[in-house]
């Protein structure tokens, strides 16, 4: 039973991608059916595999050789993160029937959209490294597909190659602790490596450890490979919600709490972790209170959100962490989706064009306002929940204050430009001409799920606890009941602390006009957030030189015969002397 | 049928066959310019061919003992090295074949284009098995002969005969390297056969110098950077199908010419696998590079030739000095998938160039912007192009990722620090080349053709046939890479004989 | 003084491949490069014959030599073929008019 739903719900969402292609673009009702219904198939697939993950049953392609078995086990962190996959990718895909109506080459659309919904499920469910990784770069090539799916629009398509290449370039350090793995164990199993660390010697075991941090960190936009996630806001709404929030910037946090027992003793991994968690929190909050695009202050929040996860994983709070992912993923996709039908409705993403559309659109500014008190981590929503446990794992463990203290900031700092966001867009004075009209049937199908979700999703804290718990004895979680969980979060100091920064937060974007001489003062420090803190600067540098040492080197084909020759005999002469010195590989 | 005739049948078969092509396609266009019987005797020719390797594959395969066949002055040995190689120039022969009909047909001496691309496949196929050093030479040489003249068909356009003269010229003086360096090794071990030599070779000057020869003289057509200055220009010149020959195989044989000369003078120096291993980490930058700025799709696709040439390096050389089983595997896999994913980058360009420019009678190259928006009315070419260019760049699901992948798994087996660095550098350069070819998937899918396209004639069905074989079989390796280890594992075991066994 | 055969043939060879790589680095016509290759390969047909007689195997050595004279012609002609078709479609036979591949 397990077997068949594994290969069900990676297999549906890729059989519904091939027929939607294969349905052509003359036929657009039957693409949108067929990628609805195909979604949701895999969507039910994945939420009766849940309690599979309990048994951890193993289901094998035997391939062999170099490339290993290609195998699947489901437990509770793969369960869960394909059940999210599936559940907001179908989700997503409602909301494109209204989102993409009308629009060219659907079928491409949506034959992407499943391949990388089934290739995130893919991800979290197989144990071999070198197949994590396929299914990694398989995610990697649709996200870059659909950021540049409008290809005729230039920034579009450089944002795409830009994903593309920078998360390509953090995967390295998989692909490396892939092949050290392989190397040392002759397998590609990650549950024995998770079990016993020991297989490996510990260099070998640090290069594995960083590696996967680097391509964590590349997948997760997070410090300092940041800077791709802003631009992929070209991409389609429904694709930014999935993709670039609530799914597949996770698989970074899902490999370092995947491989938390195998790497938490590494010298100076848990630190660096935190420390990348941390930074990203930090930089990309306060580059969303200085940032005028809808799409990008959403962006840089789900950067800073992802970078709480990551500064939980390295505190030593893997259920913390997958909890709060579990709630960031639900109140950003629907975020990200209020925020497409605003788009949708008014034609523009900048919020400095926006203003008083609450009046026109009450569905979307209600569930919208839902999502954003998550954001902002006010209780009972599942962001405060969730973030509060966070908090607290930044006390335990010995880990240090200072960080926590910063973490704490950022979160005054969320409270702060999530207001400017929902005030800017929904509440005040219009301050452009913008005809508005309130979300189609489809989309509003897509946003109530998610709005209900984010009431709710806390709720479920004490079963999760207990599905981590038992199906992963390495990552030593321990199961509590719901109740448990709330009593403590809410007798915590830290949470007071919290709220009380969140509060904050709060007052000073309503007494802003009062803080004209703060916010002077800070000008400077805007500025530098407006440009990424010099990240941007750093990325073109590195394309321009790659640029131009090219170009320079196309002189060197010089077109004439007598040159070719010469470089042939200088060949010779050269490896002549190699030969005489004797050079082999020490 | 004994597998020994059905070898020579193999080797000698298509390079009988040639005139007879050539002078029964010639009478048969002359009595009706329309009838086009040369390619199908062609195509006939490469069927029973395939069926007479066969039957002598199988043989070596299930006995894996390799088949040795010695005629007069000629002797061949049917090894994992040469099944593989002979394997490869006749499926993407094969598919060549069929593909090049309407690009040749307009132009006069169709008869000699598939007379040539058939004795060529056959001086391949020679090549791969010659069993001594002057054999290696004769077959190298036939091989080129055929290709001079292929690189050069469109003989009234100046940029292919500038194309040809330096390709034949590099060329020409390669095999005058290659001739004194096997004057050097007969004259010392007073042999030509292979195995004689291995026994016979000691570490003198004149021996290195020998391999140096040797080196550099098969290097030229191997595309060894920097050796390669005629291939963009040849490789571009060329006939499409031609192109993909001379990217897909005809390279690749210049690199088994190489290993088959090296294997006997392995005792020589302990140097050989290193500069193999040089090679590769230049082949890959310069290749990048060079390719990143190129305006001509064509061009483009002939740098990029470059750099898999070093990944290939880096396989059968991490094999050559480390015995690396999955590293020689990998560099021979990646021979294999290179030779689908070039061949189908180049049959695919090419169905866009006919269609574009050669069906109404111009000559200009594809370059970049004509690609704009192609696959509104060419989907399948358009799709073709993606899978081969993205396979190339190693994205999974598809066959270029695996190979890639088994190479860096071979070399990081190995443990040693300088070759775990090329496989990291390598692994780099993978990215740096998605910088040419994602933006090109992106133009062919832009919503508003080029106006070249709009005006484009459709892709006769007999050019779409290999693409979607060749585009199937880049996709099913891709999923399933242990499909190959048949082909490629004798082969790896081959290698390792040649450099140590 | 007296200068053995062995020598006088490997200063020949020696020769032959130095002008003629000479030619080709510095020549600009197309016929010249194609007469440089021949006397290169003229070069490496003596080497060959050298070694036949040295290791005692005369008649191999000159049967090699006959092949490759085979070969040599046959990229003679095609090379004066391609002469011929460059001066028909180009023009001129001078090099620095074959340049338009580069970069």
């Amino acid at each position: 039973m397990a077997e068949q739903l594994i290969l069900l719900t990676v297999g549906l969402p890729w059989l519904g991608a091939l027929l939607c292609w294969a349905a052509g673009d003359r036929h657009p009702r039957l693409q949108h059916t067929l990628a609805v219904s195909f979604s949701v198939a895999a969507g039910i697939a994945a939420l009766l595999l849940i309690p599979f993950g309990y048994e951890r049953p193993l289901v094998t392609l035997p391939i062999g050789g170099a490339f290993g078995d290609f195998t699947f086990s489901p437990d509770g962190l793969g369960v869960f993160l394909a059940a999210v996959a599936t559940v907001i990718g179908s989700l997503a895909v409602i909301f494109s029937v209204d989102y993409m109506r009308g629009e060219a080459q659907l079928g491409r659309y949506y034959a992407f959209v499943l391949f990388f919904i089934g290739a995130m499920v893919g991800l979290v469910l197989t144990t071999n490294l070198l197949l994590m990784f396929v299914f990694w770069e398989i995610t990697a090539l649709t996200s870059y597909a659909l950021i540049s799916f409008h290809n005729d629009d230039p920034k579009a398509v450089a944002g795409g190659i830009k994903a593309l290449i920078i998360t390509q370039f953090g995967g390295l350090g998989l692909l490396i602790g892939a092949l050290v793995l392989f190397a040392h164990t002759g397998s590609y199993d990650i549950l024995a490596v998770i079990a016993n660390p020991g297989l490996l010697p510990s260099g070998a075991l640090a290069w594995m450890a960083f590696g996967c941090l680097a391509a964590a960190a590349a997948k997760s936009a997070q410090f300092p490979f940041q800077t791709w996630l802003p631009d992929a806001m070209e991409a389609p709404t429904p694709i930014s919600a999935l993709i670039h929030a609530a799914t597949m910037v996770n698989a970074g946090v899902y490999l370092l709490a995947r491989f938390f027992p195998a790497f938490e003793g590494v010298p100076g991994w848990r630190e660096a972790v935190m420390a990348v968690g941390m930074l990203s929190a930090l930089l990309a909050a306060v580059m969303a209170i200085v940032a005028t695009d809808l799409k990008r202050v959403l962006a840089y929040s789900t950067v800073s959100q992802l970078g709480y996860m990551v500064y939980a994983v390295g505190a030593g709070g893997v259920f913390a962490a997958q909890f709060h992912l579990l709630s960031h993923s639900v109140f950003k996709a629907l975020l990200f989706l209020g925020a497409g039908a605003v788009i949708h409705s008014v034609g523009t993403r900048d919020m400095r064009q926006m203003g008083g559309l609450g009046k026109k659109m009450p569905f979307v500014r209600l569930v919208f306002v839902i999502g954003a008190l998550a954001l902002a981590g006010l209780p009972v929503l599942n962001g405060f929940w969730s973030k509060e446990l966070i908090l607290e794992v930044g006390l335990e463990h010995g880990n240090p204050l200072w960080m926590l203290i910063v973490m704490l900031v950022v979160s005054g700092l969320t409270a702060f430009y999530t207001f400017r966001m929902v005030w800017l867009v929904f509440y005040g004075q219009p301050r452009t001409e913008l005809h508005a009209h309130d979300a189609g049937l489809a989309m509003k199908v897509a946003l109530a799920p998610l709005a209900l979700g984010t009431l709710s999703t806390w709720l479920l804290a004490g079963s999760f606890s207990r599905l981590l718990s038992e199906s992963l004895p390495a990552h030593r979680i321990a199961a509590f009941p719901t109740g448990e969980i709330l009593r403590e979060v809410l007798t915590a100091p830290v949470t007071l602390i919290a709220l009380l920064v969140i509060g904050l937060g709060l007052a000073a974007w309503w007494q802003r006009d009062r803080l004209t001489g703060l916010s002077q003062a800070l000008a400077s420090l805007g500025k530098a957030a407006a440009n990424s803190f010099g990240f941007e600067a750093v990325n073109r540098a590195v394309v321009a030189v790659t640029q131009d040492s090219a170009e320079k080197l196309r002189s060197t084909q010089t077109g004439m015969l007598s040159w070719n020759v010469a470089y042939l005999v200088a060949a010779l002469i050269v490896v002549l002397a190699i030969l005489a010195l004797g050079v082999g590989l020490p | 049928m004994n597998p020994n005739d059905a070898f020579i049948l193999a080797v000698g078969l298509p390079v009988i066959a040639s005139p007879v092509i050539y002078l029964i396609g010639r009478i048969a266009t002359r009595k009706n310019p329309k009838v086009d019987l040369a390619r199908w005797l062609a195509l006939l020719t490469l069927l029973a061919d395939g069926y007479f390797l066969f039957i002598a594959g199988m043989e070596f395969i299930q006995s894996r003992h390799e088949l040795l066949i010695a005629i007069g002055a000629i002797s061949l040995r049917l090894d994992g090295i040469a099944l593989l190689l002979a394997a490869v120039v006749l499926a993407l022969g094969t598919l060549v074949t069929l593909f090049s009909g309407p690009a040749v047909a307009r132009d006069n001496g169709r008869e000699t284009y598939f007379a040539l691309l058939t004795a060529m496949i056959g001086t391949i196929i020679g090549l791969g098995a010659a069993d001594d050093l002057f054999n290696l030479w004769v077959w190298f040489e036939a091989m080129a002969l055929c290709s001079y003249v292929l690189v050069a068909f469109y003989r009234n356009e100046a940029a292919a005969l500038e194309a040809g003269v330096k390709y034949l010229v590099q060329s020409a003086l390669g095999t005058v390297l290659v001739l004194l360096a096997i004057g050097l090794v007969f004259a010392n071990t007073g042999s030509l056969d292979l195995d004689e030599i291995r026994l016979a070779a000691q570490p003198s000057g004149l021996m290195l110098a020998a391999g140096a020869l040797f080196i550099i003289g098969f290097g030229v057509k191997a595309a060894l950077v920097p050796l390669h200055t005629w291939l963009p220009d040849a490789h571009s010149q060329a006939p499409s199908g031609i192109s993909a020959m001379l990217s897909g195989v005809v390279i690749e044989a210049g690199l088994v010419a190489i290993l088959r000369a090296l294997g006997a003078l392995h005792l020589v120096t302990v140097s050989w696998g290193a500069l193999l291993l040089g090679f590769s980490a230049v082949n890959m930058l310069v290749g990048n590079l060079m390719a990143l700025r190129q305006t001509q799709v064509k061009r483009l696709l002939a740098y990029s030739s470059l750099s898999h040439m070093g990944y290939i390096l880096l396989g059968v050389g991490a094999g050559a000095v480390m015995g690396s089983e999955y590293s020689a595997a990998g560099g021979f896999f990646h021979i294999l998938t290179h030779a689908m994913m070039k061949g189908l980058a180049f049959l695919a360009a090419g169905a866009l160039l006919y269609s574009l420019h050669q069906a109404v009678g111009n000559h200009d190259p594809l370059v970049l912007d004509d690609l704009n928006g192609a696959s509104r009315k060419y989907p399948l070419a358009a799709f073709a192009f993606s899978v081969a260019v993205l396979g190339l760049g190693g994205l999974p699901p598809l066959a270029g990722f695996m190979s890639k992948w088994q190479i860096f798994v071979g070399g990081f087996q190995t443990g040693n620090a300088w070759i775990m660095a090329l496989v990291v550098f390598a692994a780099l350069n993978s990215v740096l080349s998605l910088g040419y070819y994602a933006p090109l998937v992106n133009r062919l899918y832009r919503r508003q053709p080029a106006g070249i396209v709009e005006q484009g004639r459709p892709i006769p069905v007999l050019m779409s046939v290999p693409m979607v074989v060749l585009s199937l079989g880049v996709v099913v390796l891709g999923v399933w890479p242990s499909l190959a280890d048949w082909l490629t594992g004798p082969a790896a075991q081959s290698l390792l004989m040649l450099f140590g066994g | 003084m007296t200068i053995s055969i062995p020598t006088t043939v490997i200063i020949m060879v020696l020769g032959l491949i130095g002008i003629g790589i000479y030619a080709l680095l510095t020549t600009r016509h197309l016929i010249k490069v194609i007469v440089a290759l021949q006397l290169l390969v003229k070069g490496a047909m003596l080497a060959l014959v050298l070694a036949g007689r040295l290791t005692g195997q005369e008649e191999l050595g000159q049967s090699l030599a006959i092949t490759v004279i085979i070969a040599d012609t046959i990229v003679a002609v095609i090379g004066m073929a391609l002469a011929v078709q460059v001066r028909r479609v180009i023009g001129t036979l001078d090099l620095r008019s074959l340049t338009s591949l580069r970069r």
